[in-house]
């Protein structure tokens, strides 16, 4: 039977369209249930003793949740205990509609068989799909169609009565007047808080519960403490008048009143408006899109450098107000930024925020507040029975709804995570709030992995240069078990240096499309913890076939150079290979071998070649203006049986690391042009843009506080006088400033080459750049590693490989996957470092200033590369007196003033007062103020001393 | 042959000089549309569509909607109409139907206006011949009437912000749309000059035998709204008066039973089973 389906909707250029589709209707839609003899199915998912024990239903039921029960318990719909669920077309379409990550979810219970969740077509069912009616809204529409599938599945199920104990069917809805109608049709139904109630077996199933619209008023005063948002159409009109502006807003993690709204310009550009106070943050959560309006210019305010924590018990709005007031400090007409409020939300970004639980001070009380891992995201209100076991413990908390008379958003405990502090825990928090994927591969992407015990075959060896008699050896760093490189360098008759860069053939493995090809591309990188390694690709792979391990046969794709004694590029060439590494060297056993004069083996020679070759090509980088910046990186000695950290030790540069380093620029600078000049419109690279200027005026300023001049106006010329900034008596300087410098440059980015035309590295001070040398941990070296196989014709193309829009989505994932990794990477480093200082007690330290802010200093200990704040205002005590200016910039705390670099004295120890958010505490000893400064603690135990010294 | 007929009232058919031939109606045929309406008149079939876009006034009337014509000739028709054949006929026809329809004494043209200079409706009447066995203009006519009766024009609200932008909104009902008043739309009546008769509603063989015919384009009050003379032979005064009495009274009779008819299907609604194409 067919039916049209018609609707007017209005066309982009401002037309309206009338849109028809044929639909047509079908009497071979079954039921799935297991007791129904008339439908002609197959299998059968919907068991027939549906037992879940209700006191409110006592007979075995199916369930049929409607849209919004969907769409706001989920969690529920995730318990075990929910089965026998009936899924309407209906509203799987509008929670589709509505929200993507629900309809993932609820996409996933479906698939999962235990759940017995059944999706029921009623839209192309005969006897159950309706027409809209005139006058009747799209949900009244909706809702009438879940009704009528109700009442068809009742009245079906009903003439198999006789079999069964009265199987039923229940609806769950939350709104009141489709309840009150379903009663009327005589279907039974309840709410969803109702029933979830009435199950005796899990009570606290109950805490889950999202908090439904009408039960938010108990919660909050009647005070309306937040202008109300405007609805989406009239923001959508505001947007394109620009009288608002649509971005993404960004909470500060220092202050928990002041954000930014980022909003994308035209192109590449996008600027960034403030948005201050409670009021004009309006309810916005961090991440959300949001349309602000700009305030009038003399009310715009300059950034507040105040570090202001969110903390204590529930507070009514008069704290909030004095804290505000902390804000609102006259600056300087030129450091005012557009202001602006928040006016609207476009689009709830909330997913399960991880933290822990304040409980209420109140014994009976069941509603506490939650504070998430994520400074940057507001305490969660929240309704649990369990507090008393859930403090203590991580927790997964969701977001319901903010109320505008609410100061903290509404939210239902999800699950526990386990014991806070534990490192299990913790790294378990961190991943998840760094939205790394994490879990196990699933059997569909191992099945695409080579059948053990696998061998390369002779058809292999066909299509590839054998290259397995060279010297090759890999050098990295030490316990590295997914080994991507290796070099080789040898004499050629000519006099002539060949050189050759060996990179694992991942892409031989992985081939395009397939489950294991879309999981590493969703994970886009490899992370790496402290002590531990979320792989990409399956361990197999990394770990072995693809890993260049030494005396193995292994599949590679070999980037070689003729290259004279000057170190120039004589010709290059690319090929798929088969080589077998003579050694796996660490950085430190390769730098040996190149000391050792006695040792004169091949691997040494090729070694020292490769060495010399490379402080060539270094200088020929320097001299075209490469930087080179530094940043302190740690590494922790671990206990190998408990797996704690027992010493910890700045990461040490040595001469073979930068070898192999120059050697892998040389081969990604190559392949990127190789694969841009034969793909011009499709090449994935890699670039670095130019930090704008303003970004050196802190670099700048403090270097002029120790009388050096900074020339920013070229990468060569901030390099050149890098080189030239020392002052006598103090050599750390240099460093400092370098560490100061990476800060202000931008992060550098993969990108397709058909959608930009910048492609610069300001970094490497190269023209073009790609990544090409390690595709076991990055996923974007696969897709060069694609192309480049492509352009010598060693493979074959796909669609998806030149579609440059595919690309262009492709990078956007990588970017953001990589710099969540490393943001992972650093919380990991940070959690190590406190259980470092936890079993160290106090520590004396020297460190230097290098930032000032208004009311702290944060100082850099150089020993351990770490950083921390002294704060000079806390609350219990009386702060000194502070007078922070902006141009130098520095803050005089009573008689002492700080400036950038100053070195100073600190107490460094684990504030475990918040388990939360333990923090390295520092407490100035020197230069002595009095009332500010501490007194060195002598609680140093002279043995752990040694080991620190050692 | 047939002119001693004539005299007496009595053509070859059987039918007397003013009588239309078997005439059926449909509306709503063509769901994409946003009036449709399906005229059969003998062996003559036209179908007509009529599509509501949002155009910009032209300047001269900044208040008010138009209409765009579109004759299709297919060669499904007649033979003739293959390759080109059909478009001198097709834009003969187009120009007539502009003439009679698109004036506001037809149809309220301000009723089309969504923001005066900026926004209007603009209805294009798509018209595709499907047989032709004589007499285009009254069934073309009658069923321009039908599907401008049926045409249902979604509602659109101007919603104007602080600077004065403005912005059209659809309702999200598609029940929730305007209708037309065609009370005034005129139906086309042809009257061929036969002998010293004049017939109405020829058909190709009557219409082979005549030297010319009046279009004359009549309200259903029976007032004149258009005429044109087409056809190479000539017309005396009188004979013209004559045929412009019979016009109006043909065309006065022709309008009763329509609207009779359409309304009548109109109030079926969704139960009115349809015919379409192959009924």
């Amino acid at each position: 039977m067919l039916k049209s389906k018609t609707f007017v909707k209005k066309t982009r250029s401002g037309g309206v369209m009338k849109v028809v589709r044929e639909h047509y209707l079908r009497d071979d839609i079954w039921c799935g249930s297991e007791v129904c003899t008339e439908c002609k199915q197959e299998s059968t998912v919907l068991q027939k003793d549906a037992c879940m024990e209700s006191s409110l239903c006592s007979y075995p039921h199916y369930l049929v949740p409607d849209t919004n029960v969907v769409l706001h318990q989920i969690d529920i719909l995730e318990d075990p205990v929910i089965c026998n669920v009936i899924i309407l077309q209906t509203v799987l379409q509008e929670v589709r509609h509505r929200s993507a990550p629900v309809y993932k979810r609820l996409k996933d219970i479906i698939h999962e068989k235990e759940k017995r969740f059944y999706t029921f077509t009623n839209e192309h069912h005969r006897d159950t799909f309706i027409e809209r009616e005139p006058g009747e809204s799209a949900n009244d529409r909706n809702d009438r169609a879940i009704r009528v599938a109700v009442k068809w599945y009742s009245q079906h199920l009903k003439t198999f009565e006789s079999d069964t104990d009265g199987l039923k069917v229940v609806l769950l809805t939350n709104d009141q007047g489709n309840k009150q109608k379903a009663q009327d049709n005589g279907l039974l139904v309840y709410k969803c808080e109702e029933y979830v109630k009435s199950l005796i077996a899990n009570p606290e199933l109950v805490d889950r519960l999202a908090l439904s619209s009408d039960d938010k008023n108990e919660i909050t005063s009647s005070k309306v403490l937040f202008p109300e948002h405007l609805p989406l159409s009239r923001i959508q009109t505001g947007i394109k008048s620009s009288s608002f502006l649509q971005g993404t807003f960004r909470a500060s993690r220092d202050n928990y009143l002041e954000a930014t709204v980022f909003v994308q310009g035209e192109g590449e550009d996008g600027t960034e408006v403030l948005i201050q106070g409670l009021q004009n943050l309006n309810r916005a959560v961090h991440q959300d899109v949001v349309a602000v309006q700009l305030l009038p210019r003399s009310e715009w305010v300059a950034p507040s450098s105040v570090v202001l924590q969110d903390e204590g018990t529930a507070k009514d709005d008069e704290d909030a107000e004095e804290e505000e007031g902390k804000l609102r400090t006259a600056a300087a007409e030129a450091a005012r930024k557009p202001t602006g409020k928040v006016v609207g939300i476009i689009k709830r970004n909330w997913r399960p925020f991880c933290g822990m639980l304040n409980v209420s001070q109140i014994k009976e009380s069941t509603r506490h507040l939650f504070t998430p891992a994520d400074r940057r995201i507001p305490r969660i209100r929240i309704e649990t029975r369990q507090a008393s076991t859930l403090s203590g413990q991580r927790i997964m908390v969701a977001i319901d709804g903010w109320p505008k008379d609410s100061r903290y958003p509404n939210g239902h405990f999800v699950r526990s995570l386990g014991g806070a502090g534990e490192k299990d825990t913790e790294e378990e928090v961190l991943l998840l709030e760094h939205d790394v994927p994490h879990q196990a591969f699933s059997q569909a992407v191992l099945s695409f992995l080579p059948k053990m015990p696998w061998a390369i075959t002779p058809e292999d060896m066909m299509k590839r240069e054998d290259l397995r008699p060279l010297t090759v050896c890999s050098v990295d760093p030490p316990g590295c078990t997914d080994i991507d490189d290796a070099l080789h360098c040898r004499e050629l008759e000519n006099g002539n240096l060949e050189v050759g860069v060996h990179i694992a053939d991942v892409s031989h493995f992985i081939r395009p499309g397939n489950a294991l090809d879309k999981e590493a591309a969703n994970r886009g990188t490899t992370v790496y913890l402290c002590g531990k390694r979320i792989d990409m690709v399956p361990e197999l792979l990394s770990s072995n076939l693809c890993s260049l391990r030494s005396n193995v046969d292994r599949l590679a794709f070999s980037c070689i150079w003729e290259i004279n004694h000057k170190a120039e590029i004589l010709k290059t060439r690319f090929t798929k290979s088969v080589i077998n590494s003579k050694a796996s060297l660490t950085y430190a056993e390769a730098q040996m071998r190149i000391d050792d004069t006695n040792k004169n083996d091949d691997i040494t020679k090729n070694l020292r070649g490769l060495n010399k070759l490379a402080k060539i090509l270094k200088r020929q980088r320097i001299e075209k203006g490469a930087l080179t910046l530094s940043s302190l990186e740690v590494r922790f000695h671990m206990d190998s049986e408990t797996h704690d950290p027992i010493d910890l030790q700045t990461k040490e540069l040595m001469e073979t690391n930068s070898m192999v380093e120059e050697f892998m620029l040389l081969a990604n600078i190559s392949v990127a042009q190789k694969i841009y000049d034969e793909f011009s419109e499709c090449a994935l690279l890699r670039k670095h843009p130019a930090p704008p200027p303003s970004n050196y005026d802190i670099l700048i300023k403090a270097a002029k506080s120790k009388e050096v001049e900074i020339h920013t106006d070229s990468a060569k010329a901030l390099a050149d006088s890098l080189d030239a900034a020392k002052v006598d008596g103090f050599p750390y300087f240099n460093t400092l400033l370098r560490i100061l410098a990476t800060r202000c440059m931008m992060q550098a980015v993969y990108f397709c080459s058909g959608m930009d035309s910048d492609f610069h590295h300001y970094g490497l001070a190269s023209p073009i750049y790609t990544h090409f040398t390690s595709p076991i941990r990055r996923y974007a070296d696969i897709i060069v590693h694609r192309l480049l196989a492509v352009a010598i014709g060693a493979d074959t193309t796909y669609p998806d490989l030149m579609d440059k829009h595919k690309q262009s989505a492709l990078c956007n994932n990588l970017n953001y996957r990589h710099k969540m990794s490393q943001y992972a990477q650093r919380a990991s480093v940070a959690f190590h470092t406190q259980l470092f200082f936890k079993s160290r007690g106090i520590l004396n330290e020297e460190g230097f200033v290098l930032f000032v802010r208004k009311n702290a200093i944060i100082v850099l200990i150089p020993k351990f590369g770490l950083e921390g704040t002294v704060f000079f205002d806390s609350k219990d005590k009386v702060s000194p007196n502070i007078v922070f200016e902006e141009e130098g910039p520095t803050l005089s705390v009573e008689q002492h003033k700080f400036h950038i670099f100053d070195k100073v004295k600190v107490t460094i120890s684990l504030d475990d007062s918040n388990i939360q958010h333990q923090k390295i505490r520092m407490a100035l000893i020197e230069p002595v103020i009095p009332g500010v400064s501490v007194p060195p603690p002598d609680t140093e135990r002279p043995a752990k001393k040694q080991k620190l010294d050692r | 042959m047939f002119l001693p007929g004539l005299q007496d009232d009595l053509r070859v058919d059987g039918r007397g000089c003013e009588d239309y031939r078997h005439m059926e109606i449909e509306t709503d045929v063509v769901s994409n549309t946003d009036g449709s309406a399906k005229v059969t008149l003998g062996h003559t079939a036209v179908l007509v569509g009529v599509k509501a876009e949002i155009g910009k006034p032209r300047p001269t009337v900044p208040a008010e909607g138009y209409l765009e014509f579109f004759v299709d000739c297919s060669a499904n028709a007649t033979p003739e109409f293959e390759g080109r054949g059909g478009e001198e006929l097709g834009t003969k026809l187009s120009n007539t139907l502009y003439k009679v329809f698109n004036n506001k004494r037809s149809i309220d043209l301000k009723s089309l206006c969504i923001c005066a200079g900026e926004h209007c409706w603009v209805l294009y009447v798509d018209v595709l011949l499907l047989q032709c066995d004589g007499n285009l203009y009254d069934a073309i006519s009658v069923a321009i009437k039908a599907a401008l009766f049926n045409t249902k024009i979604p509602k659109v609200h101007i919603s104007s912000d602080e600077e004065g932008g403005k912005e059209i909104e659809l309702s999200d009902d598609p029940y929730d749309c305007m209708r037309l008043n065609i009370e005034n739309v005129p139906c086309i009546v042809t009257l061929c000059k036969v002998g010293h008769r004049h017939v109405v509603d020829a058909t190709l063989q009557e219409k082979a035998c005549s030297v010319a015919s009046l279009i004359i384009s009549v309200t259903h009050k029976g007032t004149i709204t258009c005429m044109r003379k087409v056809g190479g032979g000539s017309l005396d005064p009188e004979s013209i008066f004559e045929m412009t009495e019979a016009g109006k009274r043909v065309g006065k009779a022709l309008h009763a039973p329509l609207m009779k008819l359409l309304e009548q299907e109109e109030s079926l609604g969704k139960k009115r089973q349809k015919v379409g194409f192959l009924g």
